[in-house]
């Protein structure tokens, strides 16, 4: 079977929440530019306390295929699994029934595969190279000029300019017929797909972990994207403004993003783990480290799903947060990217045993 | 296919960071991937641009070299996608790529 068109995307997951009493099926608040209505699963038993949710996300990315189907193979993997009392191979990695089952018991697993799903039927239907959503508000009518980087759009240094140094090569654009295809679009949140997201956040109060599924280099990233990480000086922090100008140089000592001690070692083990039970699978390296690059980003899902927890002063919505770069290519053959979907849905299963433990 | 649609998927390395940040900031070519460090310290990272791009990319200390045809491969993985809905049928569910395997 090839890749998945954007209708069966959406009916994978509504047949996964039909057959499977455990899968709740959720439908998000807003429908896209082109009228698409998305939804997301809820994996998990029923209990009478509330779990703590694991909540994954891909495909905001139009062009980076393969993050959809991650994640209903994934959905599907522990459903099946669990109701048929079996563990999962993937490869030579696998895992035993009752695993699966601390996974379904002891989390609530959120999946939602498709955030952009205007943008993924453009990339798969007319130019496989696109990244963005299809929102036309800001482009002239000038066609290139179309979409808003949806991994630009959250709300997080969203003004960049004043934030970052002026020689950090920042990863945005405020133009939107930027040819880099990063507009931030006009403000935090102007999207209706980076809302959905906000929206399946809020609605699971108890998010401790949020993965966004992305391609590609073979890499699973933690925060911070803005600057490098350092736990030694808690004001230099993106909410202080005495910090302004001087965000995102690589090498500079001006500045370096504060992140608690122990989230750091939480994030770097749990993405160790992920790439250790990936690399099981069939010997494939992927690389655990911070976002930070040479270039430094902003507005992304990962950088704004952690911060939420600081700028709402509430500890316990702490939401340890990842980014996947999985694989070597956009949109690699599906008989590659077959065995791609199993390396990185076994780093996902090990994943969510290491949040559960 | 006319050459104006053409995008090509090109390798460019730039001989240290202070080179890469000026193509970046200046270029402003749609990157693929992230940036990999090369073990004589030089830097790589894939773009997707037209062939007249790629050759704007090339400059003192930066050397670019293609891949492949981006809107080739892409057309043809484009025949690589579902056509209809695979999960119609009543009884179609997705159903995972891992083996069900009993415990041992
Ligand atoms: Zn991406």
């Amino acid at each position: 079977m090839p890749y998945l068109n954007i209708n069966e995307v959406e009916s994978g997951v509504i047949s996964l929440a039909a057959a499977f009493p455990k899968a709740e099926l959720v439908q998000l608040p807003e429908p896209t530019f082109e009228g698409r209505t998305c939804h997301a699963l809820r994996i998990g038993t029923h209990r009478l306390e509330p779990k703590p949710a694991v909540v994954l996300i891909g495909g905001a990315h139009a062009r980076e295929w393969g993050s959809s189907e991650i994640l209903v193979n994934l959905a599907a993997d522990l459903l099946h699994a669990h109701t048929g009392g079996t563990g999962l191979a993937y490869g030579g990695t696998s895992f035993t029934s009752a695993q699966v089952r601390t996974i379904m018991e002891e989390l609530d697993v959120v999946v939602f595969p498709l955030v952009n799903p205007d943008g993924r039927n453009y990339s798969q239907t007319v130019d496989p190279m696109w990244r963005r959503n299809r929102n036309p508000a800001r482009s002239g009518g000038n066609p290139a000029a179309i979409g808003v980087d949806l991994n630009r759009n959250y709300d997080h240094l969203f003004d960049y300019r004043t934030a970052f140094h002026p020689l950090a090569p920042v990863r945005v654009s405020d133009d939107p017929a930027d040819p880099d295809q990063v507009y931030q679009g006009p403000e935090p949140f102007s999207e209706v797909e980076t809302r959905n997201v906000r929206w399946l956040l809020d609605r699971f109060t108890r998010t401790h972990w949020f993965v966004d599924v992305h391609s590609y280099t073979q890499k699973m990233l933690y925060v911070w994207g803005d600057d490098q990480n350092q736990s030694v000086d808690p004001a230099k922090n993106f909410r202080n403004p005495l910090f302004d100008g001087k965000r995102g140089l690589k090498d500079g000592l001006l500045y370096a993003e504060f992140v608690d001690e122990g989230d750091a070692d939480d994030s770097a083990v749990l993405a160790e783990r992920f790439c250790e039970a990936l690399k099981g699978v069939r010997g494939t390296e992927y690389t655990p480290e911070p976002a930070f690059d040479l270039y430094p980003t902003c507005g992304t899902s990962d950088d704004y799903a952690y911060a939420r927890h600081i700028l709402s002063d509430q500890e316990e919505e702490k939401i340890l947060a990842f980014t996947i770069e999985w694989g070597t290519a956009f949109h690699p053959p599906w008989a590659e990217m077959k065995k791609i979907v199993l390396d990185v849905d076994a780093g996902l299963v090990q994943f969510c045993l290491t949040a559960a433990a | 296919m006319p050459t104006a649609y053409t995008i090509l998927r090109v390798r460019v390395t730039a001989q240290d960071a202070d080179t890469l940040r000026a193509l970046l900031r200046d270029a402003r070519p749609d990157v693929g991937g992230r940036i990999g460090q090369n073990p004589d310290g030089s830097l790589s990272f894939d773009a997707y641009v037209s062939p007249e791009q790629a050759q704007d990319l090339a400059r003192e200390g930066v050397s670019v070299e293609t891949i492949e045809d981006a809107t080739a491969n892409g057309r043809a993985r484009q025949a690589e996608v579902g056509e209809g809905d695979r999960f119609a049928a009543e009884d179609a569910v997705p159903q995972g790529l891992a083996l069900k395997v009993q415990d041992i």
